[in-house]
């Protein structure tokens, strides 16, 4: 059922990866998502890997998981006769988003001046790399490259080896996140005075700001972070954050502050087991971190830290992620499975909350899992609207449906290659 | 300039850390009055937290803390005190929205859950974000980012091999929640506006954070594949990853380049002075196939150029490349600056301050950091005075009293 949040809200979504994501969230709160979409199909449906391996337009997994709960219409803009048909849409839509270059849609006579004439509530989010300004404002960029630019990378790796991304690439979800916030603020007003506006998000920024205020640390303190592995670059102290165990890894931290009645209770955990050295069980606990932290640590407090460290990971190694997460609930430490997505999906707590949605894909004659809403809303549930669309599948519902189309015309413009 | 968005509306923010603070964030540098009840006994950890002006450790001198609430108005309450519980009651009917990021239990031993709220102030808001929602078997679980970015998936998929776990920097889903907060928020004051009807959001770090890798979920529960790290390895592009370039003062510099098709492998090979090439990497396929050797290759050659000329000259054949920039080269990047990013701010204690600004930017109604972070309860007696009309008298018998800071 369709969420009554932005029930009766029109978005066109125009973009390719740079932005999917803000169109799937508010298809996820209930907004008529429609997926304008080339002839040949959105470049997102030919981003592997694909579902059973199979490459066809339906099978890519960043397709089926970004794309789910909108409808798709093919639409070939470099015609006159189908930019004409977007005009159409954009007079019908409350919202538009789009990723591509600056100045493409003013080259094809749809810039915002344009739409903004045709229809003054529009909201015209534009997704870019790096901003409209800067030297930069034109440069081309896949993930990696923002994921770059934006300083998120160079932190991410061990000391003399490359800088590294994650395997699902992330940059372009946190823009297309934030196109998403910026036009559900500028929904707001326009809600009241009727105005819509033009936003332009910035990937490169929104990088930046998943750093964690690190981007402060050079004005500061005087130097930038490098890489560490599975270290923290805390000031005072390399400590270790992931831990091997039987099978797989854990995060934990060993640290002063909020980490401390952690830290002690792994270790009275360990002395009950008869695993904790006698130096540690003995002195009952680290002495070397206070409440403060361990900002003033001497060489024999990070001495003792990393023999902790060591008697940790031994103890670690005769423990499974299943066993460690447990203890890790009952003894309230700071710690976590680095779960993958076997242990995601079989999670219990997901599981007690319903979270994981099944929708229907007929094309593929299969149930999809992915995802659920992405928060409870007591009186407007969200969440997937259903599955991704197939090419074109909706064609006949929006432009006869929606623009008054008859048959023959819909079916003109199939064959003049317009849609 | 037009109004702000939220001129008018009225949030009692009783977030700590991150996610929260992040989300009402966006309220408050598009015009909301967002009042941060910070509980003065059981003090917000970021306060406590690096960086610091002067690198100097102090309740007042973090800018961890700072970058995350700016706009906001400070009171500084002790609300283990039943007197400031009552103050908050009469407060509670003044405002649209109610924000909380504690574990579950903490407002409930207050007294301050949803319904007991909403039948003072029956069309109220609220929002609350823990790690794992407010429900099920490991609600009351406490913990940071990092942590929940490890039980999110994201450092498994973060790694030169499964072997080898890298994690992604800080608290990483503490970066992808707020948004979804946000839009929650944003849309359940629109609703509440045509219905007239409130509501409350349970909104779990964890089950946001989990959209930023719905694929490899949808994957795992169609076909039971996991997907495991494998470096800079991409299955669309290749040359694909970060390579080393020539240092710079002795600063370590690289840049990241996508190569995604034998044009763009000619312009990067153009760009490199057509070197002699193996005949592996004569076909998108070979190279595909070769991603190692292709690396190893890539790398000698960039090794000796410049991140920033190299990459000039690779934009300019229309190669996507950028240095890989540390937190140093972003103070210094062009586009950041040009798009009016970095913002100095005169804090009340810390003076001239370093705040990042917003991702993004609105023709007509845009918002900004209209003023810094608050100091701890730096604003309790004009929010005190103006909301329930108490008089400075009463305000300075309850600081006595440590019910008020």
């Amino acid at each position: 059922m369709r969420s009554e949040l932005l029930k009766g809200m029109r978005m066109l979504d125009l973009t390719d990866e740079k932005g999917a994501l803000c169109g799937k969230m508010f298809a996820d709160m209930g907004a008529e998502v429609i997926k304008v979409e080339p002839p040949d199909g959105c470049s997102t449906r030919k981003i592997p890997p694909f579902l059973d391996d199979q490459p066809g337009l339906d099978h890519s997994l960043y397709f089926l998981a970004y794309q789910a709960g909108k409808r798709s219409v093919t639409l070939n803009l470099e015609s006159a006769d189908g930019r004409e048909l977007l005009k159409q849409l954009v007079k019908r839509s409350d919202f538009l988003v789009e990723g591509f270059p600056l100045g493409h849609l003013e080259s094809l006579g749809l810039g915002y001046a344009t739409l903004t004439e045709l229809n003054p509530r529009l909201i015209h989010a534009s997704v870019t790399p790096f901003g409209d300004k800067g030297p930069a404002k034109d440069y081309k960029a896949t993930d990696i490259v923002s994921w770059a630019s934006g300083g998120a990378m160079f932190m991410m790796g061990e000391e003399g080896k490359p800088p590294i991304q994650m395997m699902l690439p992330q940059a372009w979800l946190h823009a297309g996140a934030e196109a998403a916030v910026a036009s559900m603020i500028a929904h707001y007003p326009r809600q009241v005075d009727g105005l819509g506006q033009h936003i332009v998000v910035n990937a490169q920024a929104c990088v930046v700001w998943t750093l964690m205020n690190e981007q402060a640390m050079p004005l500061l303190h005087g130097d930038y972070l490098r890489r560490s592995g599975v270290f923290t670059g805390a000031i005072g102290g390399r400590r270790k954050t992931v831990y091997a165990c039987k099978d797989g890894h854990v995060s934990f931290l060993i640290a002063g502050g909020a980490y401390f009645n952690s830290s002690n209770a792994v270790i009275a955990w360990m002395s009950e087991e008869g695993m904790a050295p006698a130096w540690l069980a003995k002195g009952g606990g680290l002495k070397s971190l206070t409440p403060s932290g361990f900002m003033a640590a001497t060489a024999a407090d990070l001495k003792e830290l990393d023999d902790t460290e060591e008697a940790i990971q031994r103890f670690f190694m005769t423990k499974t992620k299943k066993e460690l997460w447990q203890n890790i609930l009952q003894r309230r430490l700071f710690g976590a499975p680095v779960a993958n997505a076997a242990d995601i999906a079989n999670d219990p707590q997901l599981k007690a909350r319903d979270y994981f949605v099944t929708v229907d894909h007929p094309a593929l004659g299969r149930t999809l899992t992915m995802p659920g809403g992405f928060a409870k809303m007591s009186e407007t549930p969200v969440g997937p609207q259903g599955a991704a669309p197939q090419l074109g599948q909706h064609n006949h519902e929006i432009y006869g449906g929606l623009l008054g189309l008859t048959n023959t015309e819909i079916v003109e413009l199939r064959a003049t290659g317009i849609i | 300039m037009s109004r702000l968005p939220f001129a008018g509306i009225r949030v009692l923010d009783f977030t700590w850390y991150a996610v929260g603070p992040v989300t009402t964030k966006y309220l408050a540098d598009y015009g909301a009055d967002v009042v941060r009840i910070e509980s003065a006994a059981r003090l917000d950890g970021l306060r406590l937290a690096p960086p610091w002006k002067d690198a100097k450790p102090g309740v007042d001198n973090s800018q961890f803390f700072a970058s995350f609430n700016t706009s906001k108005r400070g009171l500084a309450l002790d609300m283990s005190k039943p007197r400031a519980r009552e103050i908050f009651l009469k407060m509670l009917p003044w405002a649209d929205v109610v924000s909380e990021s504690f574990t579950p239990k903490t407002l409930r031993n207050w007294g301050l859950d949803y319904p007991s709220m909403s039948a003072i102030k029956p069309d109220l808001i609220m929002l609350s974000t823990c790690m794992q929602g407010q429900t099920g078997p490991h609600r009351d679980y406490p913990g940071f980012g990092n942590l929940m970015a490890a039980l999110s998936g994201f450092y498994h998929i973060s790694g030169y091999s499964e072997a080898e776990p890298c994690p992604p920097y800080g608290a990483y889903t503490d970066f992808i929640a707020p948004r979804f907060a946000a839009c929650a928020l944003i849309a359940a004051l629109d609703y509440r506006r045509r219905t007239g009807k409130g509501q409350y959001i349970d909104l779990a770090q964890y089950e946001a954070s989990l959209h930023n890798i719905a694929p490899m979920l949808l994957d795992y529960f169609a076909t039971g594949r996991v997907l495991n790290p494998a470096g800079n390895r991409s299955e669309r592009y290749t040359p694909h990853g970060a390579y080393r370039c020539a240092d710079e003062d002795g600063h370590e510099r690289w840049i990241a380049v996508a190569v995604a098709d034998d044009r763009e492998w000619q312009a990067l090979l153009g760009v490199l002075g057509n070197p002699p090439v193996d005949v592996r990497f004569a076909t998108m396929l070979g190279r595909f196939r070769n991603r190692a050797a292709l690396d190893e290759f890539v790398g000698s050659i960039v090794r000796i150029r410049g991140a920033e000329e190299l990459t000039v000259a690779l934009q300019a054949a229309s190669v996507s490349a950028y240095p890989v920039q540390n937190c140093m080269d972003i103070h210094r990047d062009e586009n950041l600056e040009a798009f009016g990013f970095w913002h100095w701010l005169d804090h009340k204690v810390m003076g001239p301050s370093p705040y990042e600004g917003q991702e993004h930017r609105m023709s007509r109604t845009p918002g900004g950091l209209r003023w810094p972070a608050p100091a701890l309860g730096q604003h309790s007696d004009e929010v005190l005075g103006e909301i329930l009309g108490m008089a400075p008298a009463e305000i300075a018998e309850l600081k006595r009293e440590q019910v008020i800071y």
